[in-house]
């Protein structure tokens, strides 16, 4: 591998040292910016790319906003145009039921599968992960950079789909047969999209397990780790764990589609009106096991890095250390390794037993202990704290009562009794959502505004910053919030209208509501991008350690850091968060000795 | 805000009409009285926080972890707590409701739901009380047989009743659905009856429940009244195109001269919308045509949205009367 050294001694690092020996060559245009190994500029791939998905996934949803709220009537602006998807009425510019269902299978997809996991893992995990652990590249930055490419060629696949013969999937980003085995060909390019978003995945966490392992700076042991390390960590390996079934899965639904296999398909299937060819003998239901098993652990893959972001800034502004960190630590493992085993409480309505039920219900309620003990150390990290309320606390801080409702509203859906009234109802996208927008893309927006300096080596406004956080708190709660009470009526999910049923006439006022929150949340991301572009160039210069920070990447490496991160190698002396150490002269003591330069 | 001013929203559970839905929203509830006491702690000590260690108020921060007995004592208290909801509350009430199926003796009522894109076919066994066997390869549609029956050879499938989207069902017995599906994955679910259960192709999954008794859809419906404005002349008729869809005219609207614009049990729609101006009506008193809604909570493919089934209820007498016209009526009720 010829990924470029200045100066390696061998000295800081324990363990095997990955083949980065060898002479330097300065890269070119080419292989600096586009086929980069440097997890620094694969990381931004990812951050950007992530980025514009996650805009994409969130134009769908205005969309989509829009119908609920004026059922059949035009999409303003860009009602006529979208009909060249095939999505609106060529006539009259409304969204179509197909084009809605499309929508939704592609914002689930988008949002989970290439928006906030590229951004959670192979955005901040890349870029920031190895800085932190004092290790001058990725273990193998090859891998690393096909990782990224295997992501983009998976999204782009996701989006040609569109142009499918029947446009792009529409059996939700579930895609349970037999629906989707019998959908239109848009599904066969959803399957091979997200084999290589899996793929993608796999290498990605291969290579972040190895590095974390073995690339630590002298003195990093892991007890010495930051919270955000430990979170990819344990990531990675869910992601290496949950994604292979997935995988296969994928796979055997693609084989029934086009080569005439049975998996997932039972006998005697009579479609429009007519016998399907499947010999039958497969199993609906086994999709879904297959599903769950990769999906329930991918909502710990959505939040742990999300947690991650949340405890260094914590732990940074408060001025003080993470209250529990080796609680916190234990508590993500624990988390990790209950993940898998929670995953049928997503199907407690297919006639499971109460046998098994009862087992789910169990997990699912010792699962969520972890999860009130990580609030708990957040929240009493925060006694007797001197708290700087700048732009990237301020978001940290929403997310702690966020993901407490998300966490929460969790709890009757994982109750088999309680979930028959809840299932499949608006309740559930309530729910996760709470985890995953005003949970974890708050955090995500709380880690770009936490680590610009350092990538870019100049500071976010921080006034167009809190131009963004407010109308996002209010935005995100005003669109999620009433989708708890819409569903505690009844209303089902995945609806292109509600208002042809009793129960959903009765909250349609919510329906309306909840779109004017999208709309706001939509004009509150304005102030982001001017932020985030105007920074990149007019941005006040920072600091090398903007933030006063403990952490490596902040004391050891130069903003932004050069190729291979280090002036020097650093050597670890204390923990992560040594913020306030009594007799100090400074209120904060820096992981290593290496001086600031 | 017209939409609020024009009836009562619903804020909460929906009203249930059947004998053990009161133990999962006891359940539901209780959950929300746990979580709600749990948040309002966290939050507020949160917020002390957040005022009382603003930068400036507090000089220096605390380096020492402080011995909080607090988060031990929260920690337990939520083990507890989830303890009892889930030994006390969700297993038993799960338990009870489905590993407790009606006995022969409590005579229940049988019916099979064989879901499809995008209906409920309802399947009676007639007067004789057999099912009559559902043939795959005898399944049309177009030619009125969307169960696969075999009306000729099968004796028992001779008297069987079907129909569509419309399951009429006696209150106060016993009831057994039994549901499957011919195509892709739905779910059966009646929301003001606490009923959910996926229908699985290949698979027949059974349901079970009690409605009330003394209630009955026309009871329900009367509670459903609402009163709905007529927009004035130049505005968009949405709102009201929306609460009258599925509703019906509670009494004859009249003009002024006495001719019925909308007649009792019809559904007012746009097309009213003038005569009604014309005739300078500003309300309207409508209530849902069949209140007890059947929902597919899967989705089930391009038309999901409109998968919709009513519940009617009747009272036993009603029920039977009703039920014996159906037999009678014989394959001529049969609805393409
Ligand atoms: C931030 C703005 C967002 C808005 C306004 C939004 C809104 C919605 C709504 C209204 C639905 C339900 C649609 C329906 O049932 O018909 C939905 C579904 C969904 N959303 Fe989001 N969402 C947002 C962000 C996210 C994020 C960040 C994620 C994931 C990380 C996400 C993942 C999903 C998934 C998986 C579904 C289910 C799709 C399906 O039914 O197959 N959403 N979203
Ligand atoms: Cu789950
Ligand atoms: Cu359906």
């Amino acid at each position: 591998m010829s990924g470029g050294h200045h100066h390696d001694h061998g000295s800081g690092h324990h363990g095997h040292e990955p083949a980065l020996h060898g002479h330097h060559h300065e890269p070119g245009f080419i292989g600096k910016y586009i086929f980069s190994v440097d997890h620094k500029v694969i990381g931004v791939q990812y951050t950007v790319t992530a980025l514009v998905f996650l805009l994409v996934g969130f134009t769908m949803m205005l969309i989509m906003r829009w119908q609920l709220a004026r059922p059949g009537e035009a999409v303003p602006l860009i009602g006529s145009l979208l009909s060249q998807l095939g999505i609106t009425h060529a006539q009259t510019g409304a969204l179509t039921n197909e084009g809605y269902n499309m929508l939704g299978a592609m914002h689930g997809t988008i949002m989970v599968f290439l928006g906030v996991v590229p951004l959670a893992v192979g955005g901040f995990g890349n870029y920031v992960m190895p800085l932190q652990i004092g290790a001058k590249d990725m273990a193998f930055p090859k891998l690393n950079m096909m990782s990224y490419w295997v992501y983009l060629s998976g999204g782009i696949v996701m989006m040609a789909s569109f142009w499918a013969n029947g446009g792009a999937a529409q059996s939700g980003w579930t895609s349970y047969p037999p629906l989707a085995n019998t959908a239109l060909s848009g599904q066969t390019w959803w399957l091979v999209g997200m084999v290589l978003l899996i793929t993608s995945s796999l290498l990605g966490s291969v290579n972040f397990i190895v590095t974390i392992m073995h690339l630590r700076a002298k003195g990093l042991s892991m007890w010495r780790l930051p919270f955000f390390v430990w979170a990819q960590f344990v990531t990675a390996f869910l992601l290496l764990l949950a994604f292979p079934p997935l995988e296969a899965a994928g796979v055997m639904q693609l084989m029934d589609r086009v080569a005439g296999t049975s998996f997932f398909m039972p006998e005697g299937l009579i479609v429009g009106d007519k016998p399907t060819e499947w010999t039958g003998g497969g199993s609906p239901l086994l999709w879904q096991h297959l599903f769950w098993f990769l999906a329930h652990p991918e909502v710990y893959v959505l939040i742990l890095p999300a947690m991650g972001i949340v405890g260094e800034i914590i732990a940074n502004n408060t001025r003080k250390p993470l209250w529990g960190y080796t609680t916190l630590v234990y508590s993500i493992i624990f988390l990790g390794f209950m993940s898998f085993i929670v995953w049928a409480h997503h199907m407690y309505m297919t006639g499971m037993g109460t046998a098994l039920s009862t087992f789910f219900q169990a997990t699912t309620m010792i699962i969520s202990v972890p999860s009130v003990i990580i609030l708990t150390c957040f929240i009493i990290s925060l006694y007797g704290a001197r708290i700087r309320y700048n732009t990237p606390m301020l978001f940290a801080l929403a997310f702690l009562p966020m993901f407490a409702i998300g966490g929460l509203t969790g709890l009757p859906l994982g109750l088999a009794a309680s979930d028959i009234h809840l299932h499949d109802t608006y309740y559930v996208i309530g729910h996760f959502h709470y985890v995953v927008a005003p949970g974890t893309i708050i955090a995500l927006f709380a880690g770009i505004y936490y680590w610009f300096p350092k990538v870019t080596g100049r500071r976010m406004s921080e006034f167009l910053g809190k131009l963004h956080f407010w109308p996002t708190l209010i935005g995100m709660n005003m669109v999620f919030g009433p989708m708890f009470f819409v569903g505690i009526v009844g209303v089902q999910r995945r609806l292109w209208t509600q208002t042809d049923y009793q129960l959903g006439q009765l909250t349609q006022y919510w329906v309306v509501f909840s779109s004017v929150g999208a709309a706001v949340l939509g004009l509150g991301q304005i102030p982001f991008i001017l932020n985030f572009f105007g920074s990149i160039f007019a941005g006040r210069k920072a600091a090398q350690n903007a933030w006063e920070a403990t952490t490596l990447e902040w004391v050891a490496a130069p903003s932004p850091p050069p190729h291979g991160n280090f002036l020097a190698d650093p050597v670890v002396v204390c923990g992560p968060y040594e913020y306030s150490v009594p007799g100090s002269p400074k209120d904060y003591c820096p992981q290593c000795q290496t001086s600031e330069a | 805000m017209s939409l609020l001013a024009q009836t009562q929203p619903m804020y909460w559970l929906p009203p249930d009409y059947s004998t053990h839905g009161w133990q999962i929203d006891q359940l539901i509830n209780w959950i929300h009285v746990f979580m709600a006491v749990l948040f309002a702690g966290w939050g507020v000590f949160f917020a002390r926080c957040l005022v009382k260690y603003r930068y400036r108020a507090n000089p220096t921060a605390l380096y020492e972890p402080i011995k909080a007995k607090a988060s031990k004592v929260i920690e337990a208290a939520v083990v507890v707590i989830e303890v009892v909801l889930l030994v006390a509350f969700a297993i038993p009430v799960l338990a009870e409701y489905k590993n407790d199926p009606p006995k022969p003796e409590d005579n229940p009522f049988e019916v099979h739901v064989v879901a499809q894109q995008f209906a409920w076919n309802i399947h009676y066994p007639g007067p004789d009380g057999k099912f009559g066997k559902r043939n795959a390869k005898l399944v049309s549609d177009a030619n009125g047989n969307p169960l696969g029956l075999d009306r000729d050879g099968d004796p028992d499938a001779k008297d069987d009743i079907v129909a569509n989207n419309e399951l009429h069902l006696p209150v106060g017995r016993p009831v057994i659905v039994k549901l499957t599906s011919k195509d892709v994955i739905h779910s059966f679910s009646v929301p003001m009856l606490r009923v959910k259960q996926d229908t699985v192709p290949g698979m027949e999954i059974p349901v079970w429940f009690t409605v009330k008794e003394g209630t009955s859809s026309d009871a329900i419906r009367e509670t459903m009244i609402r009163t709905v404005s007529v927009p004035p002349a130049g505005q968009n008729p949405r709102d009201f195109v929306m609460w009258c869809t599925n509703n019906i005219a509670v009494e004859d609207i009249k003009g002024a001269d006495g001719t019925v614009i909308v007649g009792k049990g019809r559904e007012p729609s746009a097309e009213h919308v003038e005569a009604l101006q014309k005739a300078g009506i500003g309300e309207i008193r409508v209530a849902p045509r069949h209140p007890v809604e059947i929902h597919c909570t899967q989705l089930c493919g391009i038309t999901h949205y409109k998968m919709r089934g009513f519940v009617i209820l009747m009272p036993p007498d009603e029920f039977e009367a009703w039920y014996a016209e159906q037999a009678a009526g014989g394959d001529e009720f049969i609805e393409e």
